[in-house]
């Protein structure tokens, strides 16, 4: 029994140490293995394959599916593959800077306006500029606010495609109770004589007037009107937020929902519009079918230009496309063809009219399928007609990573707190400077 | 207090702390299953209808047909079950061998298996990418497959029971002559079921619920799971304009599988769980 033991203790014993030396081995070449991570130089890849990253902004998969048969039927050499990049443009660009540092890129990513910038600086994307001529892109014809939306140090980093404004909604039905003109106000201070007009026929826990959280872009719906009292996120890379315009338009948001008490912050603009809880607000034309679906049988809607007295008060959102740097030129070059077939007047138009986005061509606005459907929809005529009174957004918001957010928590806390404007503001304007020193102004073009 | 009083007190106190447990999981469970069923109007209204005033099971057939439900419900219970499968052997076999046998830095590699157990799986996210892409393993079932094998909770779980076995079991076995395998087969797993059961379904769950990876690896609907996959019924800017009837329908469905998992295993779960607490 013993010596059986002892053979078998001997052949235990080997095993072991042949065991341990194996186990040796497997962790030296995994080790070696994690050493050859992502890759530098430009990837090649099949360039007549052309890989669209979307989020599918407006449930538009189907139309954009529709998109890739029409590129493929008119370019018959070239094939696109439609990618779910998630579910929203926090997501692909999550699933874009995994692709940055692993590998695979695609030829085309949704990046939207508070991303775009990001990649940009950080030479992720590539200047399309050099590219207009070899895919045949018209720049002139794109709606100049939405081109210049992606232009930086005098480049386009992106083009236009899944394009919002802003809109005033409000509900016809209590305009009329209230006594007030079918129209939308020419100022915030002629709203701020309505407000309580409106807000005495609403009753408890119903507002005039909602305005989107934090988290849903407070700080995007609040950009326009904060224009209009003189005030503005930014003038170029030069912070506003202690103007005393940018001051007074933080005041006049926290009077009308703490002194006068005829607005609110609300999580949810769209359902509380749609169920009568607020009688009017600032919305995203993206958002117009589904608040029409929202009210549709219970009131009677419709929009207006947001308050402009003096220039502006109204800017744009939403998503363009942009061309990873690191790929191949013919890749970038047919990537760019693609982008402009499906940008193209009648393409545009289709999308668009599905989604609730607006035609990123001025050509467009002469297409007679629009002209019709904008006949029939006014909503999104006022859209249109309102575009020439937009600017693009300040730097402040769209080109400081996390900017949005904070901003949207400072107006947050002037609205729902109560708290001081001025010092609130300020603290705002300390946190994004730290954040344009430290991680974009090193990497400004001298 | 009396005897009598005192066990009634605590009675009624239990039914109450019952009762609240139940509403607290219960009303979110029975809101997505009357919101799967209303239609819009329903969903988009104040105050808030807790019985729809119309059903709507529509909303199913929205779910199933507006996306590729079952390619993903396919590739869901591929990626499931190769994962749990995987996860489940490599646990046992690596917490068998941290008890069982001998070998030098035994202790080394407990506290590297633990260390892992704290990394949250984000933070290997781009690495493992990396490694993946390389290969040319995106979007392809192995892609997924394979990082997330890595198991340390259930090695944890498993060496902790094995270490609480009668140890007069083990040394009879070994006189007897048992070699490792018939020590693990006959005599160690039939005495763990329903630790090996808690293990299994808990980590059927995590494998079904996860997101992070197969959102990464997945392009499209040949290896998407359902919870990237459902997705798809919310790509809007504003969550205030998606229809919630058809994401709460989906939402429901992905559930059952995991339901009818856990009523065909529940008893033996709540004995594997509580199976530390009573000695013997």
């Amino acid at each position: 029994m013993s010596d059986a033991v002892s053979r078998g203790v001997n052949a235990a014993s080997l095993s072991r140490r042949g065991f341990l030396g194996l186990s040796a081995a497997a962790a030296g070449l995994s080790a070696a293995a994690c050493a050859g991570m992502g890759g530098g130089g430009v990837q090649g890849g099949d360039p007549n394959v052309i890989t669209f990253w979307s989020s599918h902004p407006g449930t538009s998969k189907p139309q954009e599916r529709e998109l890739i048969n029409r590129f493929q039927a008119a370019h018959p050499g070239l094939r696109v593959t439609l990618v779910d990049a998630g579910k929203d443009y926090e997501e692909v660009s999550q699933k874009f800077n995994a692709a940055l540092i692993g590998g695979q890129l695609p030829d085309i990513v949704v990046l939207s306006d508070v991303w775009w910038f990001n990649f940009a600086i950080n030479k992720a994307i590539a200047p399309l500029d050099s590219y207009f001529g070899d895919a045949g892109v018209r720049l002139d014809d794109y709606v100049d606010t939405f081109v210049n939306d992606y232009r930086f140090d005098n480049r386009h980093y992106a083009m236009p495609y899944a394009r919002s404004t802003q809109i005033f909604c409000y509900n016809q039905d209590i305009w009329a109770k209230a006594g007030l003109p079918q129209r939308g106000p020419v100022s915030w201070q002629e709203f701020d004589e309505w407000g309580p007009k409106i807000q005495s026929i609403m009753g408890r826990n119903k507002w005039a007037h909602g305005w989107s959280n934090a988290a849903n872009y407070l700080a995007w719906s609040f950009e326009g009107p904060m224009w209009t009292f003189g005030g503005a996120y930014s003038d170029g890379w030069t912070l506003k937020f202690t103007d005393p315009g940018t001051i007074a338009a933080g005041n006049a948001l926290r009077e009308m929902i703490n002194v006068k008490k005829y607005a609110n912050i609300r999580p949810a603009v769209a359902t509380d519009f749609g169920t009568g809880i607020i009688a009017s607000a600032v919305a995203s034309t993206g958002d117009l079918n589904g608040i029409n679906a929202n009210a549709k049988g219970k009131l009677s809607f419709t929009t207006d230009f947001l308050p402009h007295p003096h220039g502006s008060g109204c800017t744009t959102g939403g998503a363009g496309l942009a061309i990873p740097a690191r790929i191949s030129d013919e890749r970038k070059v047919n990537a760019l063809k693609f982008i402009e077939f499906i940008t193209n007047s009648t393409n545009t138009t289709y999308f668009a009219q599905a989604t609730g986005y607006i035609p990123v061509r001025k050509s467009a606005q002469q297409d007679p399928s629009e002209v019709a459907f904008l006949a029939k929809n006014p909503n999104f005529q006022t859209a249109m007609n309102q575009l020439p009174l937009t600017k693009s957004q300040d730097y402040g918001r769209v080109f400081l990573p996390g900017a949005d957010q904070l901003i949207g928590t400072g107006l947050e806390q002037i609205g729902l707190q109560n708290k001081d404007p001025a010092k609130v503001l300020a603290s705002v304007e300390n946190q994004l400077h730290a954040i344009y020193t430290r991680q974009i102004a090193p990497k400004l073009p001298k | 207090m009396t005897y009598q009083r005192r066990k009634f007190a605590a009675t009624l106190l239990g039914y109450a702390a019952m009762a609240c447990v139940l509403i607290i999981v219960g009303v979110p469970l029975f809101w997505i299953l009357i919101t799967s069923f209303k239609a819009r109007p329903d969903i988009y209204t104040q105050p808030a209808t807790y019985w729809p005033h119309s059903w709507h099971p529509g909303n199913y057939r929205e779910a199933t047909t507006t996306l590729p439900f079952w390619q993903f419900l396919r590739n869901s219970l591929i990626v499931t079950a190769v994962v749990a499968g995987v996860k489940f052997v490599l646990g046992i076999v690596s917490a068998y061998g941290l008890v069982f046998l001998r070998f030098p830095g035994k202790n080394l590699v407990f506290l590297a298996i633990i260390a892992a157990l704290m990394v949250p799986n984000q933070i290997t996210v781009i690495s493992n990418y990396a490694i993946i892409a390389e290969i040319g393993w995106r979007n392809t079932f192995q892609g997924i497959i394979i990082p997330l094998c890595g198991v340390a909770f259930g090695t944890f779980l498993m060496r902790n029971h094995f270490l609480s076995l009668p140890a007069e079991i083990i040394e009879a076995a070994r006189m007897d002559g048992a070699g490792w395998w018939r020590l693990l087969t006959r005599i160690v797993l039939p005495m763990s079921g329903p630790t090996m059961v808690a293990f299994a379904v808990v980590t059927l769950v995590n494998e079904w619920n996860e997101y992070l990876w197969p959102f990464l690896m997945a392009d499209d609907s040949r290896v998407a799971t359902l919870p990237v996959g459902l997705t798809l019924l919310q790509n809007t800017e504003n969550p205030s304009v998606t229809n919630w009837g058809p994401v709460m329908a989906g939402t429901l469905l992905t559930m059952v599988p995991i339901l009818v998992v856990f009523l065909i295993l529940q008893r033996q779960m709540i004995k594997g769980l509580t199976s530390g607490a009573i000695k013997g």
